[in-house]
């Protein structure tokens, strides 16, 4: 676990000196490290692309919200007439 | 990794995070999308990518909490509405010297890849939005998840991180081609 933690610090840039130095030595004497690195790497953008996918589907839910419940009727007029005529 | 965001942890505070905002803010943008000559469905689309992009900043701690909202959410979308309508220009142009090239039918394996992480791996890459993305503080989530501490919420993080690296691996060497 702790592996995964210093390739985190070292990949977010908050290794501290100790650590850095500690990680350096661990990639010249481990030779898995390097492609670990590039896989966690990749998996943060996976990470924030499936993160991104639910939170559209989020916003895309408040949105159907507002635009049909009988509570935000108001609010939806407002929207709506800002469209009308044209 | 500054952790101040105040969107909420639980689904339901979440949801009114987002209407609260939507109320605030959709007004004025979908007022100017209209007078720009921009749909219902524009605005929205504009609207929502602005927030992805405001929830971002909050949730990395690089803005600040309650700068004028409604003025940051403007702002974006003012920026995303021109950023958009020279895309449009451009694809114009695109789509008339490319208008004989047939779109090939077939499924990215990066889509494969996602869809089997949803599907088989949902509670680890839920954990690790909750960590990476949205950045809650690590006693939110062990309470979120039901965990009995910080300490083992932050174990789970990191064994999930393992084992959605290793997936995405053998996933990625198995479909060929995603990483592009």
């Amino acid at each position: 676990m702790n592996e995964i933690k210093l390739i985190d610090d070292h990949l977010f840039g908050i290794s501290d000196p100790a650590d850095a130095l500690l990680f350096d030595a661990m990639v010249i004497l481990d030779n898995t490290l390097p492609e670990k690195i590039v896989w966690q790497q990749n998996t943060h953008t996976v990470i924030q692309q499936y993160s991104r996918k639910r939170l559209k589907a989020e916003l895309d839910n408040v949105h159907q919200k507002l635009f049909s419940e009988p509570r935000h009727k108001r609010f939806r007029q407002k929207i709506l007439n800002l469209f009308l005529n044209r | 990794m500054a952790q101040q965001n105040d969107f909420g942890s639980a689904p339901a505070q979440r949801e009114q995070f987002f209407i609260n905002l939507y109320k605030k803010a959709f007004p004025k943008v979908a007022g100017y999308v209209s007078k720009m000559g921009g749909s219902f469905d524009e605005a929205k689309d504009i609207f929502q990518d602005a927030l992805v992009i405001y929830y971002e900043k909050l949730a990395a701690g690089s803005l600040a909490l309650h700068v004028n909202e409604q003025a940051y959410l403007l702002g974006i979308s003012k920026h995303l509405w021109s950023k958009k309508f020279r895309e449009n220009v451009l694809q114009t142009d695109l789509d008339a010297a490319f208008d004989t090239i047939e779109t090939e039918q077939h499924q990215p394996s990066s889509i494969k890849l996602m869809h089997y992480l949803e599907t088989a791996g949902e509670k680890c890459m839920e954990i690790l939005k909750a960590f990476y993305y949205d950045n809650l503080p690590a006693q939110t989530i062990a309470t979120l998840f039901g965990y009995s501490g910080i300490r083992s919420a932050t174990v789970q993080k990191y064994k999930c991180m393992e084992k959605v690296r290793e997936t995405i691996k053998e996933k990625s060497l198995a479909y060929e081609d995603f990483i592009e």
